[in-house]
């Protein structure tokens, strides 16, 4: 049996600091919505036996921010999270005691302390993996086409109502590929702070374009998989 | 999770309740064991997390090596769907492998407007509807929780029941299976005859005759065979400090509908209200030790994370070391900043310095459940709370700042006239007179009282087994004149819906003939009749009066005293004299005194128990 108490044993730090966690959400946890996973991290944390720090006042909470969104339904490699500690604990020890309270789709795969803002998010990486009954070369070169052509659009809902939005603007750069019956596509798109773009809006872009994805989705489906945070050069991984 | 239900999860509502992968969810090596259990709450995923007796089955079963225990839940009607589209039968959650596939399915059964769930959920996983129309390839159904204690409206269904406390006896329930198959001795009828025969709590309905008379009452009730006991006596786990404790918890990633450490501090109840059948069928009480409790509290806090505890139990206010217990509580609680609340609270019962300190006490409102609105009827119904106890608790809450207080009240309890209705108004009115004579209340604040009525279903096992409930029209022509005589602005009304608990009492009282309407209701389609969106009562009608069942036989007669019960072939450790007794005293408006002061004789101590006020159990203090 465990005992969370020993973090109150730890030496105390002069202030807060903030620790950034790098997780996968993989698997069956794609489908875990922002909302639960937040809730889960903040019990996973407790568990963990973290030296927390506290919000004060009425009623104290731990602090917790989410790097960028993700829609349920897709993975991830490079979900963020900034943490806050009080007292003295080492990145690796914090690394691996949330590793013991979490399953291998929603590992932990880095802990480090948070120098760059988040908003310094700039692109995303994303992997599509797609299974449909005609996948051929010649689908692969035709999505291609469309990704490349230009003027996608998607409508965007939000509580304003829904608008218009300009896809292909959002779109750093595409490479597709047809490789042993499956096609993959490769995407950077939009992912700053007001300019985010779900990877969801490229597969219904497509759906549109060219009908792919659209029948029996036991036999037709796909995997959008987010590999890396870019900067604004498009290539530098955001840490 | 295997491709095709992933694919699918991306087409419905909510999916992160299909998916599965939670922390705490025991994956075993399938090579490794012997039997697989699939354990289903046949209502939603959110509902079934919640369900304290799940975890501990859940746990108690896969502690054993040679069994699996696996969860199932109803999927959501858009997912159910899905699955005929595209030809998905129904999968466990940590597996996904499909329910027809396991040894043995087990069901808990909570409440009876489930039933229609469970046949669904048979059907969704492709295992024949009727017990007797399973092969030998088939998984073994089996039933429990507090609606088995009559399992017979829904005998034809399953192949078994577990009556009583099933920690214990479904794993050797389990283990028998095994046996029976290693030494090659299984088939589907030897099993269930030896498991009859020799496992305590185990009821097969198949192995007993019903006959009847002429007037549709049940005759006899006769077992098959010599070894089949005439009375199913049901299980209980007799020391709680020796219960198993599930430490390790599933934790669900999707929000349970109670998302929090639930404690259980005792089973059983010291009170006798004479329609609660929780109050009889958990006899006799059992306490654990408070030392227990606390070592137990404290390793789920270290195993979940979670911000509150609650202290679960009938009447939290009988456990008798509830003091101590929450002192070494808040020792702990307080500086993890986890919150601990005691809902049922009785303010009367505890000192004011710890009551501040419990996070239920903090909230706005104040719940309270006179369920009568005279003395008179409150002594009928053995409901020991006097209006002076009413007024107590509200004062000490609105000198505490609150301004909500939330009173429960039942309609159509025996011998109720239009005074006991009218009563229910003038109780709620002087609660809110009360907050205008309390100099403490809070300032600038109006009182919110709110009055919430459900309706009396004679159940099983109490001493108003025996009775009729209102019919329809007159339920709903006491919720009208409820609603008129509630004439303070201040006081919210609200009532439960007749019909729901019109059905409700035919399935609580039903013998083995209404399993005809349960079978067409299914296949017409019925499913989560506990959701109001789907609960449809013309169609109820409809069924049974197709199946020749006329629902006020079970629901609006009053049951002979002679007359044999459907529910007499299981003895759930009370007395029926006891049952009659009381009935007698309620008639007599005479209270009982509650088991701490002195013992009524119901019955149950013949089981035995540990730390129990009962004469002849285990000391209540020994460890
Ligand atoms: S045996 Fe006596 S003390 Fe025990 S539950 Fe029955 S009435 Fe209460």
């Amino acid at each position: 049996m465990k005992n969370n108490d020993v973090k109150f044993t730890l030496p105390m730090l002069a202030e807060p600091r903030t620790l950034r966690v790098r997780f996968r959400k993989v698997g069956n946890l794609q489908y875990i919505s922002h909302l639960d996973l937040q809730r889960t991290f903040s019990r996973v944390l407790v568990r963990a036996g973290l030296p927390l720090w506290y919000t004060k006042g009425f009623n104290p909470h731990i602090k917790m921010v989410f790097g960028m969104p993700l829609p349920v339904g897709s993975e991830s490699e490079c979900e963020l999270l900034d943490i806050r500690i009080e007292r003295e604990m080492s990145c690796e020890e914090v690394k691996a005691r949330l590793n013991r309270e979490l399953t291998d789709e929603l590992a932990v795969l880095e802990v480090y302390p948070a120098t760059e803002k988040f908003t310094a998010i700039t692109f995303a990486e994303y992997e599509y993996t797609i299974v449909t009954t005609g996948a051929n070369a010649a689908l692969a070169a035709q999505i291609d086409e469309v990704l490349q052509g230009g003027g996608l659009t998607v409508t965007k809902k939000s509580k304003s109502g829904e608008k218009e939005v300009d896809l292909s603007a959002h779109i750093l750069s595409t490479e597709v590929r047809f490789q042993e019956g499956l096609i993959f596509v490769c995407a950077k798109l939009s992912a700053a702070e007001g300019k985010y773009i779900s990877p969801e809006a490229l597969i219904t872009a497509l759906r549109a374009k060219t009908g792919i994805l659209s029948g029996d989705p036991t036999k037709e489906h796909y995997r959008i998989l987010r590999r890396r945070a870019l900067l604004a050069d498009g290539k530098t991984e955001f840490r | 999770m295997n491709e095709k239900i992933s694919s699918i999860l991306k087409t419905v509502e909510k999916p992160g309740r299909y998916s599965g992968g939670e922390y705490g969810a025991v994956i075993k090596d399938k090579k490794a064991i012997k039997a697989r259990f699939a354990f289903c709450f046949p209502d939603t995923y959110e509902i079934g997390m919640s369900n304290l007796g799940m975890r501990i089955l859940y746990g108690s079963l896969n502690s054993d090596p040679d069994i699996w225990c696996e969860r199932v839940f109803a999927p959501w009607v858009d997912m159910q769907e899905k699955m005929r589209s595209y030809d998905v039968p129904l999968w466990a959650h940590e597996s996904g492998d499909p329910v027809a596939e396991f040894d043995i399915v087990g069901f808990t059964l909570q409440y009876e407007m489930c039933y229609t769930t469970v046949l669904r959920v048979l059907e969704l996983s492709r295992i024949p509807l009727l017990a007797a129309e399973r092969g030998e390839e088939d998984p073994i159904i089996i039933g429990g929780g507090p609606c088995a204690y009559n399992p017979e409206p829904i005998a034809d269904f399953f192949d078994c029941f577990s009556i009583g406390e099933g920690e214990d006896n479904l794993v050797e329930f389990t283990k028998l299976y095994i046996r029976m198959k290693e030494e090659g001795r299984y088939t589907r009828a030897a099993f269930l005859h030896e498991a009859a025969a020799t496992i305590k709590g185990i009821y097969v309905p198949s192995l007993y005759d019903v006959t009847y008379h002429e007037d549709g009452t049940v005759a006899a009730i006769t077992p098959k065979f010599e070894d089949v006991p005439k009375q199913v006596q049901k299980c209980i786990i007799e020391d709680m400090d020796r219960a198993f404790f599930p430490e390790n918890v599933v934790m669900p990633y999707v929000e349970a509908v109670h998302d929090r450490i639930m404690l259980e501090v005792y089973r059983g109840c010291i009170r006798g209200c004479r329609f609660c059948q929780a109050g009889m069928i958990y006899r006799p009480v059992r306490e654990k030790s408070h030392e227990v409790l606390n070592k137990q509290a404290r390793c789920l806090y270290d195993n979940t994370g979670y911000e509150e505890i609650s202290l679960t139990s009938l009447s939290i206010s009988d456990y008798t070391e509830l003091e101590p217990l929450t002192r070494e509580l808040l020792e702990w609680t307080d500086p993890n900043m986890v919150s601990l609340s005691l809902p049922s609270l009785r303010v009367d019962s505890f000192s004011r310095e710890l009551m501040e300190r419990i996070a239920s006490v903090r909230t706005s409102s104040l719940t309270f459940a006179p369920e009568a609105g005279t003395q008179r009827l409150r002594d009928v119904i053995n409901k020991n709370v006097r209006e002076e106890d009413l007024m107590r608790a509200v004062n000490v809450a609105f000198s505490g700042g609150k301004t909500n207080v939330k009173l429960y009240f039942m309609n159509g309890l025996p011998t109720e006239t239009a005074e006991d209705i009218e009563g229910i108004a003038t109780l709620a009115k002087n609660v809110v007179h009360e907050f205008y004579q309390n100099k403490e209340r809070p300032k600038g604040r109006s009182p919110q009282v709110t009055i919430s009525v459900s309706c009396f279903i004679p159940k099983p096992f109490t001493p108003f087994q025996w009775e009729a409930q209102d019919t329809m029209e007159m339920l709903r022509e006491k919720q009208e004149y409820l609603g008129e005589k509630v004439t303070d602005r201040k006081v919210r009304y609200t009532h439960h819906d007749a019909r729901v608990s019109h059905i409700e009492a035919v399935l609580a009282r039903g013998n083995r003939r209404l399993g005809a309407a349960l079978l067409l209701a299914a296949k017409e389609g019925f499913c989560f009749d506990a959701w109001d969106e789907f609960f449809d009562y013309d169609k109820w009608l409809s069924v049974f009066e197709r199946s020749g069942i006329d629902p006020a036989f079970f629901a609006n007669r009053q049951m002979g005293l002679d007359e044999v019960l459907p529910w007499d072939v299981i003895d759930c450790g009370v007395s029926k004299e006891f049952f009659k007794r009381e009935r007698e005293r309620a008639y007599a408006a005479a209270t009982t005194p509650n088991c701490r002061e002195k013992c009524s004789g119901c019955g149950a101590n013949r089981l035995g128990g540990a730390r129990t006020c009962c004469p002849g159990g285990g000391a209540r203090n020994e460890k």
